[in-house]
């Protein structure tokens, strides 16, 4: 049990703390970088700084930054690091909005920041084979995640084959913060195995095929989210309760063609996914990446999504529900589609390093800028921008 | 299990292919060309991870490295 501090905004000072929070949220990160980048970084080494930007129809935002760091320690030995915090802000509870968040004080905006790190080493094992161990940490004031994931990696047929097997464990404690402002702790354990195998069809053909099966036991409700219980004509709420037990299967194949005559590529891709819970979804994706000028690259992007309904789903819960049955209130558990359009501008900064051997380092850095524009058939849409930097030094 | 049989079906078509070794090493430039997307790209992973994972009922079959968080409910 522990005390919870909440953020609440109210009147002309949201404004103003939003700008603090772009900023520092903008400033921390790329002062690490330049830190990271005197202390630690030599020839050879890949850093990356993304900030991500993300506002819906339900007035949620998110904003994300995100620091990452490879370094070379060996011939065969890199590190790695993966730094990113959140600032979420959760609306009063008067919109319509999946967001979950504490019941208490609902009638004024919710703040919250996450920080989730990822180290890891990965280790060459001669010239066709690579293993990797990561350890995942995030921790939210209600919520932390552990996980450690191996990965190992090897190359068939003079590299024209790759297959990867993964594994990963997670250990959650799902918190709730009280009315007293306690929080009340929840277990679920997760275990994901995956498998992905990567085959070169020509010269410009790629075709990636993978497998993930996702094994969850422990709470898997989520435990803010009240449904409408009607009995006999009385209606009240009660906690949603969803099954403890989950197993999860997604299978995914991309095919990535490169179009040399018109300098551009186009990558398809279509996952389809069934669980336990009897949620079924088709995903189809279709990008088109093309140079503009020499070192500058236009996508769009298109992404269809379809899904049926879990079997405990239903629009109305009857009294029937109150010992022990399955019920939520999570609108990602209905039957809906979605789309998500979006383009992205990338600037390859390897031209300014042509003619200018102290700007080297550019050659494999690139800048990029995202817009995604998500809407599905529950009236829901969103808004995401997302800036990138990676550089090599 | 339909779909693991069908992916382990995938799998074994696609180790003739490799057999033939169709793509040698020196014909292999195209392939790094950063408008194929061969590398990481991290805001893909984070479009991906965040928010579809937390907008939509499934998840799974992109090959990123993340974790549990409670957005993810």
């Amino acid at each position: 049990m522990c005390k919870v501090t909440e953020a609440v905004s109210s009147g002309g000072k949201v404004q103003v703390r939003k700008h603090c929070k772009v900023i520092s949220a903008i400033l921390i990160p790329v002062m690490l970088v330049w830190a990271a980048v005197s202390a630690f970084a030599q020839g050879g080494d890949q850093m990356g700084l993304t900030t991500y930007y993300f506002s819906d129809s339900g007035e949620n935002s998110v904003i994300t930054t995100s620091f990452n760091l490879a370094k070379k320690l060996l011939a065969q030995t890199v590190f790695l690091i993966d730094i990113e915090l959140d600032q979420v802000t959760v609306p009063a509870v008067t919109a319509v909005t999946g967001a979950t968040r504490p019941q208490r004080r609902k009638n004024e905006p919710f703040e919250k920041s996450r920080g989730q790190v990822i180290v890891g080493v990965e280790q060459g094992l001669g010239l066709n084979t690579t293993f990797a161990g990561n350890f995942y940490r995030s921790q939210e004031i209600d919520y932390t995640s552990t996980s450690v994931i191996g990965t190992l990696s090897q190359d068939f047929f003079e590299k024209n084959t790759t297959v990867t097997v993964r594994g990963q464990y997670n250990a959650d404690d799902v918190g709730k913060i009280t009315d007293p402002g306690d929080i009340i702790s929840n277990k679920k354990k997760v275990f994901t195995g995956s498998l992905i195998v990567t085959q070169l069809l020509s010269p410009t053909t790629v075709l990636d095929v993978n497998y993930d099966i996702m094994h969850m036991k422990g709470f898997l409700s989520d435990p803010y989210r009240q449904v409408n219980v009607d009995s006999f004509g009385v209606k009240f709420s009660r906690d949603e309760l969803h099954p403890d037990y989950r197993i999860r299967h997604a299978g995914t194949a991309k095919i990535s063609q490169l179009i040399p005559s018109i300098k551009a590529a186009l990558i398809g891709s279509y996952r389809y996914y069934f669980d336990t819970w009897k949620v079924r979804s088709s995903t189809m994706e279709l990008k088109f990446n093309k140079y503009v000028v020499d070192d500058l690259i236009f996508s769009v992007d298109y992404r269809y999504y379809t899904q049926m309904a879990a079997y405990f789903r239903s629009d109305r819960y009857g009294v029937d529900y109150l010992n022990g049955g399955y019920k939520t209130a999570d609108y990602k558990l209905k039957s809906f589609n979605s789309n998500n359009f979006g383009f992205s501008l990338t600037w390859l900064m390897r031209g300014l390093a042509k003619n200018n051997p102290d700007l080297e380092f550019l050659q494999n850095s690139s800048v990029e800028v995202m817009y995604f524009r998500y809407f599905n058939d529950l009236d829901f849409s969103a808004d995401i921008l997302q800036a990138g930097l990676k550089f090599s030094i | 299990m339909k779909l693991l049989l069908s992916f382990v079906a995938v799998v074994i078509a696609l180790i003739p292919l490799g057999g033939c070794a169709v793509v040698k090493s020196y014909e292999r430039e195209k392939l790094a060309d950063p408008i194929l997307e061969r590398q990481t790209q991290f805001a893909k992973q984070t479009l991906e991870q965040k928010f579809f994972s937390t907008r939509e009922g499934s998840m799974g079959g992109a090959s990123g490295i993340g974790g549990g968080c409670g957005c993810a409910k």
